[in-house]
This record gives C-alpha cells, structure tokens and sequence, in this order.
C-alpha cells in the first residue's frame, strides 16, 4: 500500500475520555425527567378518581419494559458482537457497556412493581378463584386460568424468579465490564487470549440470556391477561429488545461520533454496516410479530383470539396501525435507503422513529390488559400517565446511562479491529 | 460490421488502488463522464469516484424496487383474485377477502422478483453477458485486469476526450503506462 499520496493510516486520538457534551446531555435527560415526573405528580393530585394510582403503576411498568430493554438488550447485543466479532462492533462496546451498567437502576424500578404486584396483576390480586367467581369479580375462564397457573403465577414465585433474573443478568454484566477493564490495559495476553475468553462467557451468556428474558416477560407483561398464551411472544420481547437496544446505542455513538475521539475514527463503513444490522432488526420484528398474528388469526380460538380482539376493536385499531407504520413501515422504507443509512441526521432520525415505536408498542402491549379499557380506547386525563411516567423513568435512565458513559474511555483497545477501523476508508486491499 | 473510426479509449494502468481512485476522481472532477475502472477485485470507492453515487448511475436500484413491486402486487392480486371471483369458498367461516392469509406469499414473490430484477438489472445495464469488449485489445489489460493491475479508461466517446490532452491527464498521475485502445 502506497502512501505517497498522503493516504496514511489514521492515529487514535491520545485522549479516549468521554467528550465534555456528555456532561450537558446528561443535564438535560435530568430536566426531561424532572419535568414529565411534575406533570405525572400534577396528573396525579389534580385528577384523583379511583384508577388514579392504578395508572401510575401502569405508566411505570411502561417505563420499566421500556428502560429494562435497554439495559439488558444492552447486555445482549455486547454478547453478540463479542460471540460475532466484527469491525461494526468495537466503536458501539463502550456505550454497549455503559447501557448495560445501568442495571441497578432498572431492578430499583422492578421493586415498585414487585411490592405492588396484587394492584397491576389480576392473578396475584384474586386470591380464590372461585369466591371471586361467585362475586361476579372475573368470569369462568378466568377463573380456571389463574386457579390451574397457581403453581407458576404467585406472589413469591414472582420475587423470587424476578430476583433470580436480576442476578443473573449483573453477574454477566459485571463480568463482561470488568473484563473489558482489564482488557484495555493487559500486556501480557495476547488478544486472541481476551477474544476467546470473551466468545466463552458470551455464547453461554445468550443462551440463558434467552432463557432468562423468555421468562421475564412472562411474568412482568403476558401474565397481565392470566387466560392467554403464545409460545412465540418471548422471542418477540427478545427481538423487540434487540431493535430497541440497537436504535438506543447507534443514537449514542451518532451523538458521540459529533466529537473527539469518536469523530476522527468513526467511519462512514461503520455506520452504513449498523444501518444494515437496524433493518434486519425492522424485518426480523415484523416477521415474528406478523407470524404470531397469523397463527392465532387462522386458528380463531376462543382462548387466543380475544387478546388481539381487546388490542384491535373499540378503537385500538388506530393504536396498532400507528405502531405498525412506526414500527415497521416508515424505518422500513427508510432504511431501503443506502443514502439515509450513509447520513448520520438521517439515521439518527430512524433510530428516533424506532425507538418512538418501541414506546408505542410496549403501550399498546400492556394498556389494553386491563378492563376498564381494553375494546374501549378513550382520553382520559389518568390515560396521560402512559406518557408522563415513562417519559420521567427514561430520562433518569439515560442521565443515569451517561454518568456510566464517563466512566471509562469510549473506545475499547486491545482490540485486532482497532488497527482496521483506523485504515482509510477507500483502503480494503 | 462496418469499421469504426478512431480509437475506443486511452487506458492507464496503476499499481494500487489508491492511485486509481485518485486519478478516477480527478477524471470525474474534471468532466469526464465516459469511463470506466478495471480491477481485479471489487473496489466500491473506484465505482463511488466515477459517480456511482449520482441520482442518474441508480438503475439497479430502481429495477430491484419496482420489481419487488410488481412482485408483490402480482401475488397478492392473483391471491385475491383466486379467493373472490374464481374458486369463492367458505373456508372456517373466514370473508373471501382474507388478507392476512395472504401476506406470506405476496411477501415471497416480492423478495424473489425483487431478487431476479437485482441480479438480471445489473447484467442488463453493465451490457453483459459481452462476448466482445475492446478493453481486451490493450495487451497489458489481458496480462494485469485479474491479477495485480488496476485500470482506468478513459473513452473517446466522452465529448472532453482527446487523444494528446487526455494522455497528457492520465500520465500527470504517473501510471505505470497509458495505452491506445483499438476498437
């Protein structure tokens, strides 16, 4: 390779800490979160009806699913690019690592939802079926579904496995964190030593990471409606989670990529490749989303069909065609674009799009569960906690998210993909 | 076939791609618009240099979209068509205009004629299968395009081209030779 023309190999800035604009977007996400959490608490005070507190709790296990994905799809994206290996992984590590790292703050969040678990679930409310029957409180169908899951949906079962999750998920988290540490100063080990090492914890990690997560949104969002099962629907939080995840850390490393170090060594091959793994994303969602529906829709049982018929009638069609444009048919049509994945506005601007949807979805996952709204989708003042709390959570997350991004340089070394990032675009050969 | 005038192009032969795709920018910067690049491996930036990139250069683009279109239209409608006006049966119930049911398929055809369209564009546009191309008289090409050699030719059919004034722009990136090619 000639460099006569001035086509040398780029240098890796000498100072790899977080760029001082970090500091200012989290002030920022702090205001956001102050803001919409006086709105949530004026909703609160200033509408107060019986669902008031019930709405509350809604909006924050909204907005725990929501920050939830983001760390432990965090988690599990790190895995795969540690299990893949890859250029396109070693500039998203770092902010990888940092959204994971934000764990504590997301099991601080599962404990509301834990200690009020009798006034979100309807199985740990009912504590015998068959009086509440006879009360008129839930019908036969109910009834039986919550007497016959007992042994799996109850209250102890509930901490306990939430607990065991939350476990399982920092021991991976603090391990991979603390290696990636001592990987960056190592001289000793090689780096097929570091890479080796990596691969081990992370096949074995995604696996239970898809274990764990499966039983996760069994018993924080599918248990909501005790009568209903899908086999598929933990595969489709796992997806979700992944696009999620994914739209989060690519608007991090645009942001970051506005600044030193990012912005010399951050190319456009890169971005074009994250752009690319976002589609595949936008497609394998709709795919396992669509294959649900079809399946439930040709076989029209009574016991699977009415919960899509309490999230598409009495005026939850709007909701779910909305999601369905935001969800796959705007990032879709984009992301066709070789251009708008080249452009970092433009992309950025996708992420935005995504992550909105991801928003939507998960309301439209959890609020029609609950009887005074499912078939029958109306305004309400209280309806506005689905916006206000998860809007508050999600800023204190990504205040929390920067403060870890300072941490630690945002650029992993000793690393062999650091050498070809810093190459010239034009220089494969 | 009667005999063309003239040459087809002047082709330089570099050593690396570096100093193709500089000397294929220059080439674009300074109008030339009638060239091509030759190398022995695919080099996206050669094709981004010689304006790969402009709105005009993406008809694969274009051929693969409308064919995923007609693609999925086409399988949809035959669907629709079958279920409604030819073979119309009561299946569980179900309306005759079933359109979930026929998603998958309409989704399959849109991909394979996407696909198709893609593949068979992208041969159509590049004029190939070509069993003649004048390129091949340049006796250095037939030695170098597949090996180790990177090629810039440079057409006479572009109306800037001039055999003394555009050999003399292709030798000031010092290439290893610039050739007359013969029809």
């Amino acid at each position: 390779m000639s460099n006569e023309h001035g086509h040398h190999a780029k240098h890796l800035p000498a100072d790899l800490s977080a760029p001082a604009s970090v500091a200012r977007w989290r002030n920022r996400a702090l205001l956001v979160a102050l803001v919409f959490a006086l709105l949530a608490a004026a909703d609160f005070y200033l509408h107060p009806s019986d669902l008031s507190l019930d709405y509350v709790l809604r909006g924050w296990l909204m907005g725990l699913i929501v920050c939830f994905s983001f760390a432990v799809g965090g988690m599990a994206l790190l895995m795969v690019q540690h299990v893949s290996g890859g250029k396109w992984g070693l500039l998203i590590r770092r902010p990888l690592e940092a959204m994971s790292r934000t764990l504590p703050l997301v099991f601080l969040m599962f404990l509301p939802v834990a200690i009020c678990v009798k006034r979100l679930y309807l199985w740990a409310r009912i504590s015998n079926p068959e009086e509440a029957l006879h009360a008129g409180i839930i019908n036969a169908i109910q009834a039986h579904a919550i007497a016959y899951k007992r042994p799996f949906l109850n209250i102890e079962g509930f901490w306990i496995r939430g607990i065991a999750y939350f476990a399982i998920w920092g021991t991976f988290i603090f391990i991979l964190n603390r290696w990636s540490r001592q990987r960056d100063t190592d001289t000793q080990h090689g780096n097929w030593y570091w890479q080796k090492r990596f691969e081990n914890l992370s096949g074995a990690g995604l696996l239970i990471y898809s274990i764990t997560l499966t039983g996760a949104s069994i018993d924080w969002v599918m248990s909501l409606d005790p009568t209903w099962y899908s086999s598929v629907y933990g595969l489709l939080f796992l997806v979700a989670q992944g696009y999620a995840a994914l739209a989060m850390v690519i608007l991090i490393t645009l942001a970051l990529s506005q600044d030193e170090p990012l912005k010399s060594i951050f190319r456009t091959t890169e971005q074009h490749d994250l752009g690319k793994l976002c589609f595949a994303f936008v497609m394998l969602n709709i795919y396992i989303a669509f294959s649900q529906y079809l399946i439930i829709w040709s076989g029209n049982l009574p016991e699977e069909i009415r919960w899509y018929m309490d999230r598409i009638t009495g005026g939850w069609g709007y909701v779910i065609g909305l999601d369905f444009a935001f969800h796959w048919l705007l990032p879709f049509t984009l992301l066709l674009s070789r251009d708008i994945k080249r452009n970092k506005r433009r992309l950025a601007a996708v992420c935005c799009i995504m992550l909105f949807a991801r928003f939507l979805d998960t309301f439209w996952l959890i609020a029609p569960n609950f009887a005074d709204i499912h078939h029958n989708f109306h305004f309400s003042a209280e309806l506005l906690q689905y916006i206000f709390v998860p809007a508050a959570m999600t800023g204190l997350w990504v205040a929390y998210m920067t403060h870890q991004l300072r941490q630690r340089p945002v650029v992993a070394i000793n690393d062999p993909h650091l050498s070809e990032i810093l190459e010239p675009e034009h220089a494969h050969a | 076939m009667p005999m063309r005038e003239g040459i087809y192009g002047l082709i330089a032969e570099f050593d690396t791609p570096t100093e193709l795709v500089q000397a294929a920018k220059a080439a674009y910067a300074s109008g030339y618009r009638r060239m091509d690049c030759y190398t022995p491996y695919p080099l996206e930036e050669a094709a981004e240099a010689i304006g790969f990139d402009e709105p005009t250069e993406k008809g694969v683009a274009r051929i693969c979209l409308l064919g995923g279109l007609i693609g999925g239209c086409a399988m949809f409608s035959l669907e629709s068509w079958v279920s409604i006006w030819a073979y119309p049966l009561n299946i569980a119930g179900r309306p005759l205009f079933s359109w979930p049911a026929f998603i998958v398929p309409a989704y399959e055809w849109t991909i394979l004629f996407a696909g198709l369209s893609a593949a068979y564009g992208m041969l159509a546009l590049n004029r190939l299968p070509a069993p003649y191309h004048p390129v091949f008289n340049a006796p250095n090409f037939r030695d170098g395009a597949t090996t180790d050699k990177f090629f810039l030719c440079l057409e006479a059919a572009d109306p800037k081209f001039s055999v003394s004034e555009s050999r003399a722009f292709l030798e000031s990136f010092r290439p290893v030779s610039v050739v007359e090619v013969d029809h």
